[in-house]
C-alpha cells in the first residue's frame, strides 16, 4: 500500500505524484491540511510537519527521496 | 553523449531546455524538481509578461508542459559533481548515475539561507520550514513566526494568514524592507504582529517546535514567543555545492558565478551558467528565462564551430 500525504499548494508533492504515476505505482493521495485526523496521523507516523511524506508498506519516507522510494518500490530506472 | 546537460529545472533551466530542443540539440535536464523558487511564491506572480496574475504552481505547470512537448531527456535527481574531461563534461548524481555531454549549463539557482540560530537545523520539517506554500496549510489554527521582513516574508505572512491563528514577523533591522504595497496588505490582516530589531537566537521544542527565543536588539533583552511553526524567509544563496573544482569558473564575493552576460559563457569553454546562480543583479523569472535563451542559442553556435 502506498500513501502520499501532501498539501494542494506543494509543488514538490506534485513532482513526487507525477513520478509515481510515470512508474505505474497506484497510491492513495491524502491532503494532510484538510483533515485534523489525517494531519495527526502523518505527524505520529513520520514525526514531520512537512510535506510530502510517503508511506510505502508501512515504511515512511520524508520528502521526495528518490533512491529510497526506488528501493522500496523496486523501481528500476534506465541508465 | 549529450550535446548539453542542464543542471536545474527552474525558469532558467526549463527555458534553456526549450530553446536547445528547438535548435535540435540532444538535451538532458537533471533537476531535483521543476519550478525552483517559483514553487516558493506565496502570492500570485504579477510580473511575468502575458499573465497579469498567475500562481507559481500554474506558471510552473505551463513551463513544464511546454518543455515536455519537446524531445528532452529528464532526470529527477540531485547533481553531486560536475567535472570537466577531455571531450566535455561529466555529471554525477546522488543516485550514482553518470552522464556525459559536450557542453553544460549551470541553472541551479539558489537555496534558502539559514539564520544560524540554534535548533534551526534540528527542527527542519518539525516546525521549521523554508516553504510556506508547501507546509503552511499544515499549521491551521496554530501560532507561527516568519523570520525576515522583506517581500518574501510579508508575502509568506499573507499566504499563511489564510490558515494560521497568529503570525509574528521578525525583522533584524530597525526598518521593514518589504514594499509599501505588501506592507499595506499585511496591515489589513488580523492577528499579525511585526517585531523589528529582533535577532533570532534559538528554536526550542521537544519533538516539534514549541517556542523561539530572540534578542530584542533595541532594549538588549532576550524574549520568547510560543509558536508551532517558524518560516525562514531571509533570502537565497547560490546553489553551487556540486562545483568541487573551483577553477571551472570565476565567482564574485557572493559566490555567484561570473559569466559574459552577452552569451552566458563562463571562463571554461563549453560551460555556461544562467539565472539566479550568476552574478547579474536582477533576480527575476523573466531574466532567468532570458538567460536560458541566450545560453542555448550560443551553445548551438559553439557546437557548430567547434
Ligand atoms: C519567495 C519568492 C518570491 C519571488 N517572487 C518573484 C516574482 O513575483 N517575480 C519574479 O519575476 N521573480 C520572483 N522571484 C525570483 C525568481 O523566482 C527567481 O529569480 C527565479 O526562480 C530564478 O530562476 P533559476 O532557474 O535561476 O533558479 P531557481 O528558481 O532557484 O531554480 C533552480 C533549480 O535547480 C535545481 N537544483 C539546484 N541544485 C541542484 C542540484 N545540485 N542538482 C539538481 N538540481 C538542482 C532546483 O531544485 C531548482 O529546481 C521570487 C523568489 C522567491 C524566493
Amino acid at each position: 500500500m502506498v500513501k502520499v500525504y501532501s498539501t494542494p499548494t506543494c509543488v514538490y508533492c506534485a513532482t513526487l505524484k507525477q513520478y509515481l504515476k510515470e512508474h505505474d505505482i497506484a497510491f492513495e493521495d491524502v491532503d494532510a491540511s484538510k483533515d485534523e485526523a489525517v494531519f495527526e496521523e502523518m505527524v505520529r507516523k513520520s514525526g514531520q510537519m512537512s510535506v510530502p511524506v510517503i508511506e510505502i508498506n508501512g515504511e515512511i519516507v520524508v520528502g521526495f527521496d528518490k533512491e529510497k522510494i526506488n528501493e522500496l518500490l523496486n523501481i528500476k530506472e534506465q541508465q | 553523449m549529450y550535446d548539453l546537460i542542464i543542471i536545474g529545472g527552474g525558469p532558467a533551466g526549463m527555458t534553456a531546455g526549450i530553446y536547445a530542443c528547438r535548435q535540435g540539440l540532444k538535451t538532458l535536464i537533471i533537476t531535483k524538481g521543476f519550478g525552483g523558487q517559483m514553487a516558493q511564491k506565496s502570492v500570485e506572480i504579477e510580473n511575468y509578461p502575458g499573465f497579469e496574475k498567475i500562481s507559481g504552481f500554474d506558471l510552473i505547470s505551463r513551463f513544464e508542459n511546454h518543455l515536455r512537448r519537446h524531445e528532452v531527456d529528464i532526470e529527477i535527481d540531485s547533481v553531486i559533481e560536475l567535472k570537466k574531461n577531455n571531450n566535455g563534461f561529466l555529471v554525477l548524481t546522488k543516485s550514482n548515475k553518470e552522464f556525459k555531454s559536450k557542453t553544460a549549463v549551470i541553472a541551479s539557482g539558489g537555496d534558502p539561507k539559514s539564520t544560524g540560530a540554534s535548533g534551526e537545523k534540528e527542527f527542519v520539517g518539525r516546525g521549521v520550514s523554508y516553504c510556506p506554500v508547501c507546509d503552511g496549510p499544515l499549521f491551521s489554527n496554530k501560532d507561527v513566526a516568519v523570520v525576515g521582513g522583506g517581500d518574501a516574508g510579508f508575502e509568506s505572512a499573507l499566504f499563511l494568514s489564510n490558515y494560521v491563528r497568529k503570525i509574528y514577523i521578525l525583522e533584524y533591522d530597525s526598518k521593514i524592507k518589504a514594499s509599501p504595497a505588501n506592507q499595506a496588505l499585511v496591515k489589513n490582516i488580523k492577528n499579525t504582529e511585526i517585531i523589528t530589531n529582533a535577532s533570532l537566537k534559538e528554536i526550542k521544542g521537544k519533538v516539534l517546535v514549541e517556542s523561539i527565543v530572540y534578542n530584542d536588539l533595541k532594549h538588549n533583552k532576550e524574549k520568547s514567543l510560543d509558536v508551532s511553526g517558524v518560516f525562514i524567509e531571509i533570502g537565497y544563496e547560490p546553489a553551487t555545492s556540486f562545483i568541487l573544482d573551483p577553477s571551472l569558473a570565476d565567482f564574485n564575493k557572493k559566490k555567484e558565478i561570473k559569466v559574459n552576460l552577452d552569451n552566458m559563457r563562463t571562463k571554461t569553454p563549453g560551460l555556461y551558467a544562467i539565472g539566479d546562480v550568476v552574478s547579474g543583479k536582477c533576480k527575476q523569472i523573466v531574466v532567468a528565462a532570458a538567460d536560458g535563451a541566450r545560453a542555448a542559442l550560443d551553445i548551438s553556435h559553439y557546437l557548430k564551430n567547434e
